[in-house]
């Protein structure tokens, strides 16, 4: 009794616009879905990939292990020579000089076996390894910073070096994190030639390991390690963790891009049951002539399925094909933050997934409104008007269906099922509220008492007569209206961060190892120059917290399996001080500061967002290690810090006679008077370079042009991304509308005819989408806040600082936006004049 | 079991259409036997429930009571599908807004109905059949490229292209002005005439009632009169 397959493609086929007329809102949305997860699929498999794959060489080995401020000692050189070649080295602030030109740099000192891994490519194109003798590889901005040229040479310390070459690539770049200057790489034994590695002095030694046995196990090694040296203040990342800081970004920005997926997804859903269901009512007049020719409800699924089928398939091959041609540009936009390659990446399985993500989605969200095609009865062609339709439980039952595999297929493949399982819920949940709304609102104007204006009264009715498309637009407006307010609060979130982060008031100069020796001289140095300079110093040295808790019963770092949330302060070597009075900007909120003069049992002060993470509370105790020495303090008090202000400050903080007698120097914040002379400050930078080889000066300004460029890319990426929700949501905007107009032009051409002015009728429609988006902004505000906290605090872990007035805005543009996308429809249908109206009707 | 010669046979026929609160009685049991070959037109003011009577009769719609034999098919033991699949190449319908399928031009239109029938060669009989009701240089155009008398024709060529046993025409001149009525009528029976069909057609006019070999006329639901014009005129 069925129509065989080939007879139904051949009318499904007839019957197909070729430009796809009428199936252009699914072709949109599939398209925007599968091209968003086919881009967030490829890129996030490419930096996944990269970084599995070229651990070795961002590390520069398969194990590396870090340190302040020593070298190894034999027996811990020993041990790590266990797993196989160690390559050393050392890393630190300095600063570079010539006679006329001074420049803070990040020093790289290397030993002949750098790189295990990867090669350095110099700007002339030559590969090389290690500098040796007193030759530098140096940084391009290194160069221009002082003034020279290849086979140049500067000073960094008490060393002369020459520039050697420009460096181009360098292999494990990414692993060595955020630099407070240019680098310029020299051998291992320079720093020391150059008096940098004086005790107390703030550098790390690295060391690398490259395994004799390749295929060894990476489990186990860093918690080894740790029980091994318990108080030595390892800090160790093995090859598959090879930037703890381009990991976590993956993480934070793959989850994002997963939410921008899924949300692209639940928002073309709507779009396409939007989008099959207008085709399918504007099909119900050849619908039911098929079924006077003798086409049963079986073939009408069958020939309408592969329409659709075709239109998904078109959308979701130029979504794919899309999705690999955008790659470039959003990993252009991420370029140094990520390793990944700006080139053309094509990853299979996350185009086959895409794919399957977009046939499903559209077969879950049109499978609703085709089944119920199937029920428009042959009689509608004889009977005029519109013929309610019966509500089709199977059609539920088959979109559950398409819904629990999209669940399902989103659950299996998502690293953060906890985090997908929430949005899912979450839009699930938003889609039951939006239908609720509907409905209420469709009732109510019901209920409501009928208007004496003719006008009024036809716009309240086309809210809740039979057949009116309120359920579909509220549904529709609600997500589209709610994703406009997503991108404007994510978006002004993250300049407002930016905007906190990095603050506008911040010292002129960090300088970091001043000898305690030459204090005065550095402050005389300083004042010569600048005699209305404020100057900080304080004692700074680095040690790692080795176990804390009541005294009887304290907790050992070492033994713990994973760090309590909020206790980055255990997380290897800290900056350590001691004081004898509060810290400017901090505030005791618990226990009492010690006097000046203080000589009982050593103490310590400890930052009470840190304390509360871990359980500790004055009377605790706290045991440090510095420098291979343990040391225990009781917690004397408890501090709120404010870390936005951008001078030092310390988690922990001793009384004097707790850590003085450990090697230390001082690091300083200097602070110049408004419009300093330009000239007078690299007079002053060559003069501490003279006079102070081994401190280094960190100009703040530059980091802060760097922090707020890394934050303005990650802002950019973020807004790239979260376009083509918008999109999305804009394009089931419009779909909705322009669905909801074809509905309305049968009463629009009738009023016409019945004596009502363009006007009338033009006020008519504001009044019937006004109301309707009145109410819907409010929701979208929630909706569209929410989901963008979840953003913005959850996943990034900024601030919640949105812009309500930008975002405010930006929904008001979304409101215009739908008025004037529905009015602008109608105008073309009000400059006809009825009769020829009529006629086309 | 219906006698072989006869193309409908309806007892107590009925149709109620609308809510179990609040039902509407549009047919109320009508009995009606029509020949095979038969040219048979339906009379009655607007209301009467002569295209109900044709909706049920051709299977677009199924009887609330009674029973149905149409073309030798218990049309009252149907399915809707039972009924769309029965109507395959066995009835062809003329409306009065023609209902052309818009996305398909008229060869389409005039193909579609033999090759859900499962006819052989539908496409070049779609193309002979428009040459025959004289549209066979308007093969390739969309019924909006067509005047409505020519859509018309369309839609006879389409009705009567898989020879079917009965052709069931509801007011198919309504949208159209005299003259083309006139010829859309002298086609629709020519066209009967070559293929033997059974014809029943729902009109207005008095004139176009009287080439019909029986003409019946309905009044609430019911046949209110049986006539047959040209035994009328010879007694």
């Amino acid at each position: 009794m069925s129509l065989p397959l080939a007879t139904a493609w051949r009318i499904a086929r007839r019957d197909l616009n070729a430009r796809f007329r009428g199936l252009r809102l699914l072709l949109v949305c599939i398209f925007l879905g599968t091209a968003a997860l086919a881009a967030i699929g490829t890129l996030t498999a490419a930096i996944e990939g990269e970084l599995a794959s070229s651990g070795q060489e961002l590390l520069g080995g398969d194990l590396q292990v870090e340190v302040w401020q020593r070298d190894l000692l034999p027996a811990e050189r020993k041990a790590l020579g266990e797993y196989g070649t160690i390559s050393s080295g050392f890393r630190m602030q300095a600063m570079a000089s010539t006679p006329n030109a001074a420049a803070p740099i990040g020093l790289k000192a290397v030993d002949a076996k750098w790189p295990m891994f990867g090669t350095l490519v110099l700007d002339d194109g030559r590969k090389v390894g290690a500098p040796t003798g007193t030759d530098a590889w140096i940084a391009n901005t290194a160069l221009e910073r002082l003034g020279i040229t290849v086979g140049e040479t500067f000073k960094v310390g008490t060393v002369t070096l020459r520039a050697a070459g420009i460096i181009k690539d360098e292999p494990d770049r990414l692993s060595e994190g955020f630099q407070l200057g240019p680098t310029i790489i020299v051998a291992a034994d320079i720093p020391e030639q150059a008096g940098l590695l004086q005790p107390g002095a703030l550098y790390q030694s690295k060391h690398r390991i490259a395994f004799s046995n390749p295929s060894r196990s990476l489990d186990g090694i860093g918690e080894s390690l740790t029980k091994r040296f318990p108080t030595a203040g390892f800090n160790i990342r093995t090859r598959d963790r090879a930037s703890p800081g381009a990991d976590r970004f993956v993480r934070q920005m793959s989850d994002f891009l997963t939410l921008v997926g899924l949300a692209a997804l639940v928002i073309a859903g709507i779009g396409i049951a939007g989008g099959v269901s207008s085709y399918l009512d504007q099909r119900r007049s050849s619908i039911a002539t098929l079924k006077v020719l003798g086409a049963t409800s079986g073939d009408i699924v069958r020939i309408y399925a592969m329409q659709i089928g075709v239109a998904a398939l078109a959308g979701s091959l130029a979504g794919l094909a899309a999705g690999v041609l955008v790659t470039p540009l959003l990993a252009s936009a991420l370029q140094g933050l990520l390793p990944v390659d700006s080139g053309f990446i094509i990853s299979f399985p996350a185009l086959a997934l895409a794919a399957s993500y977009g046939l499903l989605v559209a077969f879950a969200f049109a499978a609703a409104p085709l089944l119920r095609a199937r029920t428009f009865p042959a009689m509608a062609l004889m009977r005029s008007g519109i013929v309610p339709l019966a509500r089709d439980w199977r059609a539920l039952g088959v979109t559950a269906l398409g819904i629990a595999g999209i669940c399902a297929l989103a659950l299996l493949t998502t690293a953060q099922p906890m985090l997908s399982g929430g949005f899912l819920l979450g839009a699930g949940g938003a889609l039951l509220l939006l239908a609720g709304l509907g409905w209420t609102i469709q009732t109510l104007a019901r209920r409501l008492p009928r208007p004496a204006n003719p006008l009024l009264r036809s716009a309240l009715s086309n809210i809740h007569r039979p057949g009116a498309p309120t359920g579909a637009l509220v549904t529709a407006l609600g997500f589209g209206l709610a994703a406009f307010v997503l991108l404007a609060a994510v978006q002004s979130a993250i300049d407002g961060n930016i905007q906190r982060r990095v603050p506008q008031e911040a010292p002129d100069y960090f300088v970091l190892d001043v000898p305690q020796a030459k204090e005065q001289r550095f402050i005389e140095l300083i004042q010569a120059e600048f005699p209305k300079a404020a100057i900080r110093t304080v004692p700074t040295m680095r040690g790692a917290v080795l176990a804390y808790g009541p005294k009887d019963r304290m907790t050992r770092v070492a033994d713990l399996k994973e760090l309590p949330e909020g206790a980055w302060a255990l997380r290897g070597e800290r900056g350590l001080t001691y004081a004898d009075t509060l810290p400017p900007g901090n505030r005791v909120v618990a226990g009492a500061w010690w006097g000046p003069f203080y000589t009982g049992e050593p103490k310590v002060s400890v930052d009470a967002d840190f304390a509360r993470a871990v359980g500790l509370k004055p009377g605790d105790y706290i045991t440090i290690g510095i420098l291979g020495v343990e040391r225990t303090a009781r917690v004397a008090n408890l501090r709120e810090i404010d870390w936005e202000s951008m001078g030092f400050n310390f988690a922990l903080v001793f009384s004097r006679n707790a850590i003085s007698d450990a090697p230390h120097n001082l690091s300083a914040t200097i602070d110049l008077p408004d419009g300093a002379d330009t000239a007078a400050k690299g007079r002053l930078l060559r003069a501490l370079v003279k006079e102070m080889p081994s401190s280094s000066v960190i100009e703040v300004g530059g980091i802060l042009v760097d922090a707020r460029n890394l934050l303005q890319q990650v802002s950019l990426a973020t807004l790239a991304a979260a376009a083509v929700t918008v999109l999305a949501g804009l394009a089931v905007l419009m779909g909705a509308i322009a669905a909801a107009r074809a509905a309305r032009t049968y009463d629009t051409v009738m009023l016409q005819v019945l004596g009502a002015s363009r006007r009338q009728i033009l006020l008519l429609q504001l009044a019937e989408y006004g109301l309707i988006a009145g109410v819907l902004a409010l929701v979208a505000l929630g909706l569209g806040s929410g989901l963008a906290w979840v953003v913005i605090t959850q996943l990034f872990e900024f601030d919640w600082l949105p812009d309500w007035g930008e975002v405010l805005g930006v929904l008001g543009l979304g409101i215009a936006l739908v008025l004037g996308f529905a009015l602008a429809g109608s105008l073309p249908l009000l400059r006809a004049k009825p009769a020829r109206a009529l006629r086309e009707l | 079991m219906t006698s072989p010669s006869l193309a409908i046979s309806a007892r107590n026929l009925t149709l109620t259409l609308g809510s179990t609160a609040s039902p509407v009685v549009i047919l109320r049991g009508i009995d009606l036997d029509i020949a095979r070959g038969e040219v048979v037109a339906l009379l009655g003011p607007s209301g009467s429930g002569k295209s109900s009577l044709m909706a049920v009769l051709s299977g677009l719609e199924r009887a609330s009571g009674g029973s149905l034999q149409v073309a030798g098919a218990d049309f009252a033991a149907l399915t809707e599908d039972g009924l769309a699949a029965a109507r395959r190449g066995r009835i062809g319908i003329v409306l009065q807004a023609f209902h052309l399928l818009p996305t398909m031009t008229a060869a389409e239109n005039v193909a579609t109905p033999m090759e859900l029938a499962g006819m052989p060669d539908a496409s070049p009989r779609a193309i002979t059949e428009l040459e025959a009701v004289g549209l066979g240089h308007r093969t390739g155009h969309y019924p909006t490229q067509l005047s409505g008398g020519e859509q018309q024709r369309v839609a006879i060529a389409r009705a009567t292209a898989p020879r079917p046993d009965l052709i069931f025409a509801d007011e198919p001149t309504g949208n159209l002005d005299a003259a083309t009525g006139e010829e859309i009528i002298n086609l629709l029976f020519a066209r009967r005439a070559e293929t033997g069909a059974t014809l029943l057609i729902i009109t207005h006019d008095a004139s176009l009632a009287a080439r019909c070999e029986r003409v019946l006329t309905m009044a609430d639901g019911v046949i209110v009169s049986d006539q047959r014009p040209a035994l009328a005129a010879s007694a």
